[in-house]
């Protein structure tokens, strides 16, 4: 009796744990603000510029690059990514920069960086981002040597889609200030200075955050911005506390120690299981920190670095519900490539990762 | 008049179909909404960035949810040419 009892309160209790560990210490700090510069990019930064990149005429350059990086801008919500790659695929730039978007969009959510930095350390956020965009472009220009002549017979007129924004009249430099300020938030509140000092800069912050939506902005952008933020609040938070919940009571039953001789070294064979289960595993938007953190136990030294790095890099992009997806796009002989060309990529940049630190 | 929705199928695609049949209902106008979720239908028609409203076969708003404001004024627009 007292056994199964004790054994059922230290799970849930190791769950509460969880959610306390990575969330209440967060929430605050690092999510609220988080979730505010998310909404604000989906809400304020205007996407047809992006957009004019993923055209057949762009120089391959420009459309690789933009491809690599626009996922911050265009992916806040995730379900545009599969329609996004679909149209440049089809009547864009072609597959290469498409692939570069699959791969990289996911993978660097502003949403996702800033909570990895936060929880798994600044290191692992910078080498996410940085690999993201490396390795995407590589995908991008293997998967178009592999199969871009067959594309360029098939590619239908390009028809570019506008977005229809109405247009704003209003300084250049208020939208890059705005963002400056929100980052700054997010940097002041998650940094390690005595709280009193810590609330002083905040509260200026968002003072001057108050003075240019009341002079730079109009109502209906304001109030666009809150409903993204809590449309995105209200899609991902909830998950994130459950699912981090259940990752506690998870570990109660299967300790990371046990993953040690899996995945605790920067070894060819841990980073390569590490890319294979990102590359298979769905895990919700966030979900990937505390499964890294807790699950295989980085933040108790048991996962290393390299197939930390290579699960972050592989999970986003791909799980199996979302291949089905993609064969239905462009088959699956290309799928298939993508797939492997991901876990390779994640390996390698894992391998690297551990290498360098070690 | 024919509303056409595209996305597959998240909260925003969902918002605006939602707010597309209200805009509908308090002009009183005669329309067909539909929802299209699947992905081959917006790839033929080149949807890129959902969710994406279209009004009588011309794309009218993507990557976004207009407003139910928005969306009437739009609706009157349609409703002109």
């Amino acid at each position: 009796m007292i056994q199964t009892s004790n054994i059922l309160f230290d799970s849930l209790n190791s769950g509460l744990m969880a959610v306390l560990d990575y969330l209440a210490q967060h929430v605050v700090t690092c999510l609220i603000p988080a979730f505010f510069i998310a909404g604000a990019i989906a809400a304020l930064v205007k996407k047809d510029a992006i957009l004019k990149y993923f055209g057949p005429q762009v120089r391959k350059f420009k459309s690789y690059s933009v491809a690599s990086v626009s996922g911050t801008i265009l992916a806040v919500c995730s379900c545009t990514i599969l329609p996004l790659f679909a149209g440049i695929y089809k009547k864009g730039s072609g597959i290469g920069p498409a692939t570069t978007f699959l791969f990289a969009g996911p993978a660097i959510n502003v949403l996702a960086i800033i909570y990895t930095a936060q929880v798994l350390g600044m290191d692992l956020g910078i080498a996410r981002a940085f690999f993201a965009i490396a390795m995407s472009i590589l995908i991008g220009l293997i998967m178009a040597y592999l199969f871009g002549k067959e594309q360029a017979a098939n590619q239908p007129p390009f028809k570019t889609m506008p977005t229809f924004e109405e247009e704003v009249e209003r300084p250049r430099w208020v939208i890059p200030v705005f963002f400056v300020l929100l980052v700054g938030i997010l940097i002041f509140g998650a940094s390690q200075l005595d709280w009193a000092t810590k609330l002083a800069i905040v509260y200026l912050l968002t003072m001057a955050v108050a003075v240019l939506l009341i002079y730079y902005f109009k109502k209906e952008e304001v109030t666009e911005w809150g409903i993204e933020t809590w449309d995105l609040t209200k899609k991902i938070f909830p998950i994130l506390v459950i699912g981090t919940f259940f990752v506690g009571v998870f570990a109660f039953f299967v300790p990371p120690e046990t993953f040690r001789p899996f995945l605790g070294d920067n070894g060819l064979g841990a980073n390569l299981l590490a890319s294979i289960l990102g590359a298979v595993l769905y895990m919700p938007t966030l979900l990937e920190v505390p499964i890294i953190g807790t699950t295989f136990g980085y933040t108790t030294g048991v996962m290393a670095s390299g197939p930390a790095l290579a699960l972050l890099l592989s999970g986003p992009t791909t799980s199996l519900p979302s291949i089905v997806v993609l064969t239905r796009i462009m088959g699956w002989k290309k799928t298939l490539t993508y797939w492997g060309l991901s876990v390779t990529m994640a390996t390698l940049a894992g391998l690297s990762y551990g290498y360098v630190i070690g | 008049m024919k509303i056409e929705i595209m996305g597959t199928g998240c909260a925003k695609c969902k918002k605006l179909f939602q707010q597309a049949t209200e805009a509908v209902k308090e002009m009183g106008i005669e329309a067909e909404l539909i929802k299209v979720e699947d992905l081959q239908a917006m790839m033929d028609l080149g949807v890129m960035i959902t969710p994406a409203l279209y009004i009588n076969g011309e794309a009218v708003s993507a990557g976004r949810v207009p407003g139910k404001e928005e969306i009437k004024r739009m609706l009157t627009e349609a409703g002109k040419q």
